[in-house]
């Protein structure tokens, strides 16, 4: 199964790069989102998985008496998903904010910050 | 205890969030909050400088479990020039800002920024570096693209875009740094990378935060958002972005290579090689721009190569040398984007084919200018003098002698872009522009305003000229932060209280 | 002695605050400054003479071994003398050349810190300390040169010359650092003494090199020499002291100090009489080419400081007195002549010598002054120059093999600078004058006195050379030469070769003069070869490399965004994949990956699919949709590995962010498809690339053995410590409470910045202060 995990892993970042690579704002956020997915899924497999023990303990008990999950990557990735969404979500609105300016949505025409050298 | 000047931040920001639109409110609160928050951090300085590393652990749960505050001299030392730089441009904003930027949160943001910024000085704890970083970019973005015009917005994309992925980066970093060690806190971390035998991983994982923090510092070949965007906002927020947030990223890297992956020789020359490269891109840049803004941001980008090539050649010597021009390049860097404020304020441009006449027409102030400018040179014995002895020091011990060509390179190409500044800004005779730009211009201003803008440029100034003519001090500190960062044995027992520390 | 030297800054810095009482009450009171700097140095004459030299010691950064020691020998004392003694002169003759001038008090500011930092230069003996003056005298210049900052001119010729001296700088910087690295000290007296070791270092080349440079850059040295003549925009008084008396020959200077150091080898003597020798003859032949005065004169001066770097370069004990004697001789006549030239433009508004004659009808007392110093800069008998010459010419025929090219080398030089002095210095004055002149007049004392003044020191030193043979020449010979020997300076040296030389130079000299008139026509036919001098030369790669630069920065700031990211991961990747092949075991333990079952294949293939859809579908909705998907299976995967609180989250984010997405950005216009197939190519090759490295390396960590302690701490303690069950959000709340209560400032940022930019919307139109 973690074969299967790392693939998509590495699937979600090849992705997530060559979105970011073209010209569209939108699919340059498609990109970022796809990678944010990509580097959460990471974390979360780094911290080896369990199969059906998450890490809560159980009524009456005090400690953990079966194995269990590693709380401390989902905490991360918890952590990390909010984050990114606030982000993520600013990004969108910028996106509309330019594309309501600018009119366009082809990054390639967003470059007169860096001419008249 | 440590956490003292996060918190106070925390609360000023939230305070001012409240008096959300009382712009005369919040300008007067702004200065006071950060005149009291400079006083904390003077106070932690001191603390720190008498008493040796200082630890807090977050609700008192011990190291390595909880979140650890690590109050070390290299720490306490940016807490307190992040809140010079922020009492300066807290000033400065408030003699210059637009009322409609003030009245939509520019006051509460930077008190938020400032706490990123001096959380992430603080953290000894490599996620929640992630997270005061996380603040630090989104406060920036909030700043870049107040107002919205079509330039900010342009900027400010390539300026999200590229920082998103470096935190992407940073975070695939730290996921592969708790595979490897199943540990967050950089002490344990570090401990624990040492004994892994799997060296390669290590290298790789460097390799990744290497260009994580590279994309933050601007350092070649990851600099590009830094001269697309810098010039774009009003100078006020240029200032801080520029005094403080890619010295975040050095920041971060001088912390994490010295103590999690120590001494690594291929990443320490590829350093070396990115730094001569940094210097070139960024004086080559600044050579051929006309306006003022964007000069400076490619100066940015030069003198970041200074900063890495310290660490590239990692012997103390080098790393003393960054220290020192890390100190330097701070104070001048926040104060270089207030004078293009000042300027753009008085003549209504940045465009140095259109300034002139400074000189003429405000002698004194050409004279106050003069300091930030010179300094950034490094005409001796002004600030930016110093670092360059021991960087060159170092390189002709570790024979980069390729290295010291490229800093005198790039030392002559700051020299050469400030005096054709100098002289087509001040020397130059002025053309008339028409006056048709928002806002007020400086002869338009209230007394009080004018004094605002001009004052932290002197309070800045002044401490440029105390880092040049007092470099006995100011060296004394960077040989001490280098001395803790080379052998971070001190920093480890600290923070995992292995052994309670006496200085 | 510290106060002596930094007198000059505190009272540049005090100008603006009194120059308003200076300018009403006492007019000259300016010059009271270096007149009393001069007197103070004058009192050391007699404990040099005896002491050999005295040394002052003032802390500054103790950590860098670099201090405020001064050094007050021979050599530095006469320069020390010229510096004040010129600068006193200086200072008076300005205030009747500039009188009334707007920014008189600044040039006075500039001035001294200038005469300052010269005297820093020169006294110091730490030579860190050293370089700081240096470089002070650079911007001094710098300031000075472009002092009439309106006209383009100066703005370039100051740029220039900053340029120039300040490239010379860095790299002498370089060369001082590794000379302390070699010697172990920055202090000159303390290198003294391991001067053998320091010769036979391995970098001993590099040394002298890096100190070349920056010599031959300040002492205008040929290919370096260009910005002189273009310094020449500065006001006149500017000239005479800086770009002819003092700053320039303060690489002369550092090439004297460090003789004794790093002298007396083969590169370091040879170095010098190539450079000295072609800078001599070049500028000499270059100055007799000009009519404007002040250009005739900057040659001469770039010529004289060759003869200077050639004498040291000789190196025997003669050439190195001569050297000290010419360098007192040509001060005292050069300045005469510059000032002289300033009164003239100052009186007649021209420089030009083919039209300027017979002012002396006018102005007899300058034309006096005149006389003598083109009569000492001859090298006619009873002049100090007399006696420079005479020396020179005999250390030059003691040159073993080469005696006769270098002595022929000389004497042309002599040649033609006694043309080009007597151009300045008589030719103005000689002759029935034009009408156009008619309104000269002899000027204030204030103006005529200084070089007159000059003229007489010239002339008295050189008919009783007694006067300064023990007291002044005779130390600067023993700091230069390091050797004791006791020299005298006569008048008569017997009838001999040298004398025969000396007849000849002023004969043919004189010759000369009479047959070849200054015009324009000579200097228009050497245009021509103004395409490959070493001005040209230099701008022209100055503006390559500016044309370079262009190309540099708009190859990497290209403005294309997705060019910026291929680049920092085409950088990432190359540095990932060089890594992990050469230095990682790359291997997979099966015992560590668990069982697959069918509902797990189903979302990894639903996932895939959704990925595949997400980066190729060119309809907004359907990628948005596919995005949702994709989060959707993430969750799935959190909930089959016991991650049910990040199920939660990510899937309330993740409809979040669809929703979002949907409300704002689906009005946009269709996707258009804007790359070709080979970008397209290009950009998939990278992304799998980069996509499968970090698929490897994530294996690769996770096969690594994981350490626990952390995590195991959490979940024993959590609910023993902490009172709570669910592990995650016990982390969340209490162990890492400190991240969650920043996230959420995150997000009260986000909504911030949110809600200003959709509320806030400055005019685009206008420029924003």
């Amino acid at each position: 199964m973690e074969i299967l995990l790392v693939i998509i892993i590495g699937l979600l970042h090849a992705g997530g790069l060559y979105m970011l690579l073209r010209r569209s704002m939108f699919k340059m956020i498609i990109g970022l989102i796809l990678l944010g997915n990509g580097a959460n899924l990471l974390i979360f497999l780094l911290g080896r998985l369990v199969k059906g023990h998450p890490p809560v303990i159980e009524d009456g008990m005090k400690v953990f008496a079966d194995i269990y999950a590693d709380p401390v990557p989902q905490a991360l990735v918890l952590t990390a998903i909010v984050i990114g969404f606030g982000l993520q979500s600013f990004a969108i609105i910028l996106i509309k904010r330019v594309y309501n300016v600018l009119h366009t949505d082809d990054l390639d025409e967003l470059n007169s910050t860096d001419e008249e050298i | 205890m440590i956490v003292l000047p996060i918190i106070f931040q925390f609360v000023a920001g939230t305070i001012l969030l409240f008096f959300w639109q009382k712009t005369t409110l919040q300008k007067f609160l702004s200065i006071l909050f950060s005149i009291i928050g400079l006083g904390i951090s003077i106070w932690l300085f001191l603390l720190v400088w008498e008493n040796g590393i200082m630890i807090t652990q977050s609700g008192d749960w011990k190291a390595p479990f909880g979140i650890s505050f690590v109050a070390d001299t290299f720490g306490v030392t940016m807490v307190l020039l992040s809140s010079i730089s922020g009492l300066a441009v807290s000033i400065f904003s408030a003699g210059s800002m637009r009322k409609e930027r003030l009245e939509f949160g520019f006051f509460p943001i930077l008190h938020f920024l400032i706490m990123g910024l001096q959380g992430a000085f603080l953290t000894g704890d490599i996620f929640n570096l992630y997270v005061w970083f996380e603040v630090v970019i989104i406060s920036s973005f909030v700043l870049l693209t107040l107002g919205g015009k079509k330039q900010q917005l342009e900027g400010a994309l390539k300026y999200v875009s590229l920082n998103l992925l470096a935190s992407s980066l940073f975070l695939i970093g730290i996921g592969f740094i708790y595979g490897l060690t199943g540990s967050l806190n950089m002490a344990d971390v570090a401990i624990k990378l040492d004994n892994l035998q799997n060296r390669g991983l290590v290298s790789v994982t460097s390799g990744i935060f290497l260009v994580a923090f590279g994309i933050k510092s601007a350092i070649f070949p990851m600099y590009f958002w830094l001269p697309a965007s810098y010039h774009t906002p009003p100078p006020a927020v240029s200032a801080i972005f520029a005094g403080l947030l890619t010295k975040l990223g050095i920041y971060a890297m001088l912390r994490t290579f010295t103590l999690m992956f120590g001494g690594d020789e291929f990443m320490g020359d590829i350093m070396v090689i990115l730094a001569a490269l940094t210097i070139f891109s960024g004086g080559l840049g600044a050579l051929l721009q006309q306006n003022m803004g964007k000069i400076f941001g490619y100066l940015i980008v030069c003198h970041i190569g200074f900063l890495i090539a310290g660490l590239g050649m990692y012997t103390e010597l080098a790393i003393m040398g960054t220290v020192f021009y890390l100190i330097h390049d701070i104070i001048v860097k926040t104060n270089l984007f207030m004078v293009s404020g000042l300027i753009l304020k008085i003549n209504g441009t940045q465009d140095i084919r259109e300034l002139g006449g400074m000189y003429k027409n405000f002698p004194i102030i050409s004279l106050l200018l003069a300091i930030p400018l010179f300094s950034l040179v490094g005409i001796p014995p002004l600030s930016g003098f110093w670092a360059k002895i021991f960087l060159i020091q170092a390189g002709l011990q570790t024979q980069d002698y390729v290295l010291i060509g490229f800093i005198v390179l790039g030392s002559f190409l700051t020299l050469w872009v400030i005096a054709r500044l100098w002289s087509e800004v001040f020397w130059k005779n002025g053309i008339d522009l028409p006056k048709k730009a928002n806002g007020l211009y400086f002869s338009q201003m209230t007394k009080t305003d004018q004094w605002l803008m001009v004052f932290p440029i002197v309070l800045l100034s002044g401490i440029s000229l105390y880092i040049g003519f007092g470099a006995e001090n100011i060296i004394i500190l960077s040989q001490r932060i280098s001395t803790e960062l080379m052998d971070p044995s001190g920093y480890i027992e600290a923070v995992l209280g292995l052994k309670t520390m006496t200085p | 002695m510290l106060i002596a030297v930094i007198l000059g800054f505190i009272f540049a810095i005090l100008v603006p605050f009194f120059s308003k009482f200076v300018k009403k009450a006492i007019p000259f009171g300016y010059s009271l400054l270096p007149l009393s700097l001069f007197i103070f140095f004058l009192q050391f004459l007699g404990e040099i003479k005896s002491k050999g030299h005295i040394l002052f010691h003032y802390q500054w950064v103790p950590s860098l071994g670099i201090d405020l020691s001064f050094r007050l020998d021979g050599l530095s004392l006469l320069f020390a003398l010229m510096i004040t003694g010129i600068g006193a002169l200086v200072f008076i003759y300005t205030t009747y050349y500039l009188k009334g001038h707007k920014y008189l008090d600044r040039f006075y500011g500039y001035l001294s810190m200038f005469m300052a930092s010269m005297l820093g230069v020169v006294l110091s003996d730490n030579l860190m300390s050293m370089f700081i003056f240096w470089e002070l005298t650079s911007i001094s210049s710098y300031f000075l040169i472009g002092f009439n900052n309106e006209d383009p001119a100066s703005r370039k010729s100051a740029l220039t010359a900053l340029s120039i001296t300040g490239f010379g700088g860095l790299v002498m910087l370089s060369g001082i650092i590794l000379l302390q690295a070699v010697g172990g000290s920055y202090s000159f007296t303390e290198l003294l003494n391991s001067s053998e070791i320091i010769k036979n270092s391995t970098t001993y080349g590099w040394i002298i090199a890096l100190f070349f440079v920056g010599a031959f850059t300040k002492s205008a040295q040929f290919p370096f020499h260009f910005w002189l003549p273009g310094a020449m925009k500065a006001p006149t008084p500017v000239s005479t002291y800086l770009h002819s008396a003092t700053m320039v020959k303060a690489g002369i200077y550092l090439l004297a100090r460090f003789t004794p150091l790093l002298g007396d080898t083969f590169w370091w003597n040879s170095t010098l009489i190539t450079v000295g020798a072609v800078t001599m003859v070049f500028a000499a032949i270059h100055s007799v080419l000009r009519v404007d005065l002040k250009s005739i004169l900057a040659y001469s001066t770039i010529s004289a400081l060759g003869i200077l770097v050639f004498l040291i370069g000789i190196g025997s004990e003669k050439a190195l007195l001569a050297a000290g004697i010419f360098i007192l001789a040509h001060a005292l006549y050069k300045a005469a002549l510059f000032l002289i030239t300033g009164i003239i433009d100052h009186e007649t508004g021209s420089r030009d010598v083919t039209k300027l004659a017979g002012l002396q009808q006018v102005m007899m007392p300058v034309a006096v002054a005149g006389f003598i110093a083109a009569l000492s800069s001859a090298g006619v008998p009873l002049l100090l120059g007399f006696i420079s010459k005479e020396v020179m010419y005999e250390a030059t025929l003691q040159f073993g093999d080469w005696a006769i090219i270098l002595t022929a080398l000389a004497v042309l030089t002599k040649i033609l600078l006694l043309v080009a002095g007597f151009w300045a210095g008589i030719k103005p004055f000689t002759g029935t004058l034009p009408a156009e002149f008619g309104k000269a007049k002899l000027p204030s004392p204030l103006l005529w006195i200084p070089p007159f003044l000059l003229g007489v020191l010239s002339l008295g030193f050189g008919t009783f050379p007694s006067l300064i043979t023990e007291s002044l020449i005779q130390p600067v010979f023993s700091s230069i030469s390091g050797s004791d020997t006791i020299i005298q300076l006569k008048l008569w040296h017997g009838f001999n070769l040298v004398l025969v030389l000396s007849i000849l130079t002023l004969v043919s000299g004189g010759a000369l003069y009479w047959f070849l008139k200054p015009s324009n026509d000579l200097f228009q036919k050497t245009v021509r070869f103004e395409a490959i001098s070493p001005q040209n030369i230099i701008e022209g790669g100055g503006k390559l490399f500016g044309s370079f630069a262009g190309i540099w920065t708009r190859f990497f700031q290209n403005g294309y965004l997705r060019n910026y990211v291929i680049t920092i991961l085409a950088f990432l990747t190359l540095l990932m994949a060089y890594r992990l092949f050469g230095e990682v075991n790359i291997y997979i333990d099966w015992n560590q990956i668990s069982a697959v079952s069918h509902y797990e294949i189903i979302v990894v293939v639903l996932m895939i699919i959704s990925i595949l859809f997400a980066i190729s579908t060119n309809s907004r909705s359907v990628s948005i949709v596919a995005l949702g998907v994709v989060g959707f299976a993430n969750c799935l995967f959190f909930l089959f590995y016991s991650a049910p609180d990040l199920a939660m989250t990510q899937f309330s984010i993740d409809t979040l962010t669809v929703l979002l997405f949907m409300l704002v950005l689906v009005k946009l216009p269709k996707n258009k498809q804007y790359s070709s197939k080979g970008i397209k190519m290009r950009d998939a090759l990278l992304s799998l690339l980069f996509g499968t490295l970090i698929a490897i390396l994530t294996l690769e960590v996770f096969e690594e053995p994981s350490s626990s302690e952390v995590s195991k701490y959490f979940a024993e303690n959590a609910y023993i410590l902490a009172k709570g069950r669910n592990v995650v959000n016990i982390i969340l709340v209490d162990y890492r409470g400190f991240d969650t209560m920043i996230e959420t400032v995150v997000l009260v940022i986000a909504a911030v910045g949110v809600y200003s930019l959709m509320k806030l919307n400055l005019n685009p139109s206008k420029k924003d202060l």
